[in-house]
């Protein structure tokens, strides 16, 4: 017997014990061949792949639809796909405003008072007309019923006192504070309608007992993280929608949804990777994208007088040397935000100098991102005692964000060139997340969206207090009473000029003392076929078939 | 009888296998990371929120606790339920097997044929140009990592030619209750890559035992008694060599059954067959844990269990062959 | 019979000295060893690495003054020099793996064969149960209960491969026990571990020795395709199976020289491991015989 490589070793002892043997042609397991056989050949005619309607919108998506409950999880996983089916009572638009949605307006009536004027003759996909008894019902839902262990819409809601609905058309919310910006809220809330008795569960929904909304679209079938089947609501109170039928794939490997656009097996693939554009156009696909609402940056641990990983050039450990403005300043002027913006995201990233992409609401002018000047931050450093420059950990996660890992890598890159030496160190998303809370990592790559720059700035730059909620993703503990106080104040504010006025001041004062290396606002990326004439980009990183415009003959 | 203990044996074994395994692969991924920050939107949630998916996942009790939990779940058939799709981990599994079967069984159905011819006529002719031609390119073919060949497959038949597809299932059509994409034409498109990727080992090995079987069965006495006889080599090599090497054959298929559900694991990751062994190296990633329980449990027992048959099928077709040993 | 003449003629007592596999082999070895001279970059120092070069085709000039011969990784490492680099790692991984998986499977095994009763049964179950599951599951399940780094990788490939040693020397190791020296030798009252590593293990040991080079191959590939799934080495000191993991995501892109290059490489160095260990084999193992 011949010897065989090692893979497949185990199987070669197993044979040895054969030696010959003589045995007749098993004729049973040649006709059960045989018709095997026969059945895939005539099958193949027999069962045609999945019959493509002419007017079916296909869409290949990233978001992996886990649930059917609106209520269940603040994932834009589900609210992406959701959206089609449920409504929320404000829309958040392209440029961030709040639109009317179910709610035709809304006004504070006092300090600790709203009330919301619904739209008239909207109907539920099972003819129902909608109330405002149906919004007191989502709020009571979220508040005091659905137990998702991931806490779901249940901080929306929570600054929300009692509702009452004076008249089907009317909704007064009392709130036990201030909450100025309770609208917004109520633009990530679906609005479900109340059935006959209690609480809808979460399972009577997932098992597709036909989740009814008031959307464009109607449910008509689906699969766990796998797809969802929509059919055009007729009764629609909006603007009609373009497509009859909406088929979404969830389809979670980027290269395989750039196959299936190439392939035409659908005609929206969302979430392309940067890399796939050039050979996408040269194929013939077209490509949509935007700047996203969001933030991915580097974040220092500020607190601890020592960090693990973080050593002088021979080793030795060293007291933190974050805590100095100056070298987060100088870290800062030593990032290569060109070769992450242009390299990395082969040019779908803007370079970031703030939370949000300069020109949205709130954002300030003042901010813009710099080139690197390898000279002034090995200067600074200098000035802060480190003229050899120190060794340092920097974590991340691994194929979370776009361009995660490699920035990693590109930033070593930049910092070696002013005597900080990074070891790169990447992990799985939870991973990470398990380290960074159990206090391994001392500086670390980080992203975080938003609906507003307040609800960014609060979260990550606010001094931690779980009391009051703010500074909930201010891992490193940055603590600036100035800023909070500023912060706080133009939080008060209503909705408009001033408030945005106040909240860019607030960055101008934070960033100065650079809590943060803000990187890059990466883009979302579609790309869409020859049946699409246009595809209109939402910077939140929704997919839907409402803002897919089809060709028209 | 003796049947019948050794039997009970090997079920004993497999049984402990599988407490071991689940053991392992339990702490493994508990030591790996908290599956939580998987589960709630880091971006949004509250340190409460955290804490509460924390208590509502059973993730705050000591870890014995949870594996006892665990274990006595799974002895009611209840792997638990998916932290990620919140569907049943086992049904899961079963829905994603029907993708990672027709592969394995079109792989199989490639290399079984080619492999046998191969190693038929090589056998036949060894120590000429075209045995050692199969001979090199059979060590050639067990070298490449499955993952290069997956990636070569697809520059070479899918970027360069355009002839298949990338990646994906591609249509399917339903029967018996499941998707199948050999069904469908576009389906079977998308199969071809990824099934000749887990196939060219198979063919390698396959023609290398069937080579070395025909050549031992060559200089048998009863194959020169056909030659003097005058039959036809084509007969001789079709009716009666052939049938005296497809025992080892047959069992390297079985076997091979088994390693391919194991070396889907690469292949289904490199072409997105959303498949068994994709599902087991996604739920890794997202530390799903009952969702890897029983994706590892489910390929344990069946390659323990292709391996009983094969040995099983021995006792009863080969005398010769004595389990005890 | 014209064949079997031409063989016989063809046949040298001890083989041929000089395969063209073994030189391949040696070259590997000695470009690795070489590779801190002859790398025209070190991929492992930031400083000498330029983002702006990334993914260059094959044969752009370089910022370092060199040509970037088989072009630039995503983050502008050159290939090249990556390659070489990669080679180390992967050789040192492999070969020490292997080594220790070798030294721990000798041991285990004769000591099963020495001691007999409950040492053997329950050396051999584990063996068993190892050896019921495909080994790239085995190395999964180590490596992700220990975590990633190079010292990990080589760790769990000692975990996935030690059982087929000792299934191997043990079934050599019984049938010497059973021989008339090891009877002189326990009459002689000689110590148990001088009895086991001065007599038992020098005669058991040629097989386990012809199955090494074998497991070396086996080691390198179960390595790449680890790192390959993102569970090996780390991220700025690629293997050569995490350099074609990092040109996977490009491939789509046309940028076919990240991942085919190393790839190459990786497989020539698998398949001339193999055939040297196939030759190996061949030579030391009296039973098999040339075909």
């Amino acid at each position: 017997m011949e010897s065989l490589p090692p893979q497949w070793g185990n199987c070669t002892q197993k044979t040895k014990k054969e030696g010959t043997f003589i045995m007749r042609s098993t004729k049973p397991f040649r006709s059960c061949l045989l018709s095997m056989l026969l059945i895939v050949v005539m099958s193949w005619n027999i069962f045609p792949g999945a019959a493509r309607a002419q007017d079916e919108l296909r869409i290949a998506t990233s978001y992996k639809l886990m649930t059917l409950d609106p209520h269940y999880a603040n994932l834009n996983e589900n609210t992406s796909l959701l959206s089609h089916i449920y409504e929320r009572l404000v829309y958040q638009d392209e440029k961030l405003d709040l639109k009317p949605g179910l709610a035709v307006s809304w006004r504070a009536t006092s300090e600790t008072q709203w009330q919301f004027k619904l739209r008239e003759n909207v109907r539920f996909h099972d003819g129902s007309p909608f109330t405002a008894d149906d919004v007191v019902y989502t709020i009571e839902r979220i508040r005091d019923f659905v137990k998702s262990p991931n806490g779901g819409f249940r901080s929306y809601v929570s600054g929300i006192k009692s509702v009452s609905a004076p008249d089907p058309l009317t909704v007064v919310i009392e709130t036990s504070g201030p909450v100025p910006n309770l609208p917004l809220s109520f633009s990530s809330i679906f609005v479900m309608h109340r059935p006959g008795q209690g609480f809808q569960t979460t399972q009577e929904l997932n098992a597709g007992h036909a989740p009814v909304g008031t959307g464009p679209y109607r449910f008509e079938s689906w699969s766990s993280g796998e797809m969802l089947k929509l059919k055009r609501n007729n009764d629609y109170w909006g603007d009609k929608p373009d497509w009859p039928e909406v088929t979404f794939r969830v389809i979670e490997s980027p290269a395989a949804r750039v196959a299936a656009l190439t392939t035409g097996d659908v005609d929206i693939a969302d979430a392309i990777p940067a890399r796939d554009v050039a050979s996408l156009k040269q194929r013939g696909a077209k490509i949509a994208s935007v700047g996203a609402a969001r933030i991915n940056f580097i974040q220092f641990d500020v607190e601890r007088e020592t960090l693990p990983g973080v050593t002088d050039k021979s080793g030795v450990e060293i007291a933190n040397p974050f805590k100095n403005p100056l070298v987060r300043r100088a870290l800062a002027m030593a990032t290569d935000r060109g070769v992450l913006v242009d390299k990395i995201l082969a040019g779908y990233g803007t370079a970031a100098a703030q939370v949000f992409p300069n020109g949205l609401p709130g954002t300030s002018a003042n901010l813009t991102p710099e080139a690197p000047n390898y000279e002034e931050a090995k200067a600074l450093l200098a000035e802060a005692g480190f003229p050899e420059g120190f060794h340092v950990v920097l974590a991340g996660p691994a194929g979370r964000y776009p361009g995660d890992g490699e920035s990693l890598q590109a930033i070593a890159q930049s910092w070696a060139r002013i005597g900080v030496a990074v070891q790169p160190a990447t992990s799985p998303f939870s991973v990470f997340n398990t380290r960074r809370a159990a206090g391994d990592y001392a500086l670390w790559y980080g992203g975080t969206s938003g609906e507003t720059v307040d609800v960014i700035l609060h979260a990550l730059l606010a001094s931690p207090d779980p009391e009051g909620g703010s500074g909930a993703l201010n891992f490193g503990h940055y603590r600036n009473q100035a800023f909070d106080q500023m912060l706080a104040k133009a939080q008060s504010i209503e909705e408009g000029l001033e408030r945005n006025n106040a909240l860019a001041e607030a960055t101008d004062f934070v960033m100065a003392d650079q809590p943060i290396i803000p990187l890059y606002h990466f883009h979302h990326i579609v790309g869409y076929g020859a049946r699409v004439a246009a595809y209109a980009m939402h910077p939140r990183g929704w997919t839907t078939a409402m803002q897919t415009l089809p060709v028209t003959e | 009888m003796a049947l019948i203990s050794v039997a009970l044996g090997r079920l004993a074994q497999a049984f402990l296998l599988l407490l071991a395994m689940s053991l392992v692969g339990f702490l493994g991924i508990h030591s790996v990371g908290n599956p939580v920050f998987n589960i709630v939107n880091i971006e949004t949630a509250t340190p409460e929120d955290i804490r509460n998916a924390t208590i509502a996942l059973g993730l705050d009790q000591p870890i014995w606790h949870q594996y006892g939990v665990f274990i006595s779940n799974v002895v009611r058939g209840n792997f638990g339920t998916s932290y990620i799709y919140h569907m049943p981990a086992f049904a899961l599994v079963i829905s994603k097997l029907p993708a990672t079967l027709e592969l394995a069984c079109v792989a199989m159905l490639i290399a079984a044929p080619v492999g046998v011819g191969l190693g038929l006529l090589a056998g036949r002719q060894s120590g000429t140009v075209f045995d050692r031609i199969v001979l090199r390119s059979s060590v050639f073919a067990l070298s490449i990592p499955s993952f290069w060949l997956s990636m070569m497959l697809i520059l070479a038949g899918a970027i360069l030619t355009g002839w298949f597809p990338s990646g994906g299932r591609g249509a399917t059509a339903s029967f018996l209750g499941q998707e199948w994409s050999v069904l469908t034409r576009n389906g079977f498109w998308h199969l071809f890559l990824p099934a000749l990727a887990l196939a060219i080992p198979n063919i390698a090995l396959i023609a290398r035992l069937s080579r070395s079987g025909t050549i031992e069965v060559e200089n048998l006495d009863f194959t020169r008694f056909c030659r003097a006889k005058g039959l036809s080599p084509r007969r001789i090599l079709l009716r009666h060599t052939l049938p005296n090497i497809s025992m080892p054959i047959v069992t390297i298929i079985g076997l091979q059954f088994g390693g391919m559900l194991a070396f889907a694991v690469v292949v289904e990751s490199i072409f997105a067959w959303p498949g068994v062994g994709k599902l087991l190296i996604d739920s890794i990633q997202l530390l799903d844990r009952p969702v890897v329980m029983a994706t590892l449990t489910f390929i344990s027992v069946t390659f323990v269990a292709l391996n009983a048959f094969v040995d099983l099928f021995h006792a009863v077709l080969d005398p010769r062959v004595r389990l005890s040993s | 019979m014209k064949t079997e003449i031409l063989r016989a003629l063809k046949k040298r007592p001890y083989g041929q000295v000089l395969t063209v596999p073994m030189i391949v082999l040696a070259t590997y070895i000695l470009l690795a060893l070489a590779a801190p001279v002859i790398a025209p970059q070190n991929p492992y120092d930031p400083l000498q690495i330029y983002g702006w070069e990334a993914s260059s085709s094959p044969g752009t000039p370089g910022s370092g003054g060199y040509l970037y011969l088989l072009g630039t990784d995503g983050l502008g490492r050159d290939i090249l020099s990556t390659i070489l680099y990669g080679l180390r790692i992967s050789l040192v991984v492999s070969i020490t793996s292997a080594a220790i998986a070798a030294l721990i499977g000798l041991t285990a095994g004769v000591s099963a064969a020495y001691f007999g009763s409950w040492v053997d049964s329950a050396i051999m179950r584990l063996v068993d149960l190892q050896l019921s599951l495909p080994t790239i599951l085995v190395a999964l399940i180590a490596i992700v209960t220990l975590g990633p780094g190079i010292d990990r990788i080589i760790l769990a490939l000692i975990i996935a491969q030690w059982a087929t040693y000792a299934r191997l020397v043990r079934s050599v190791a019984l049938s010497e026990t059973n021989k008339s020296y090891m009877d002189a030798a326990r009459l002689m009252r000689l110590p148990t571990s001088r009895i086991i590593f001065r007599h038992l293990l020098p005669n058991s040991i040629a097989p386990a020795v012809t199955l090494i080079p074998i497991e070396i191959g086996h080691a390198v590939a179960l390595e790449a395709t680890l790192s390959f799934l993102g569970l090996g080495v780390p991220i700025d000191k690629p293997s050569l199976g995490s350099a074609v993991a990092n040109g996977f995501q490009y491939l789509l892109t046309g940028q076919y020289w990240t991942s085919l290059f190393p790839g190459l490489a990786l497989f020539g160095l698998i398949a001339s491991i193999n055939f040297v260990g196939e030759d190996v084999r061949r030579h030391l193992d009296p039973r098999s015989r040339p075909v």
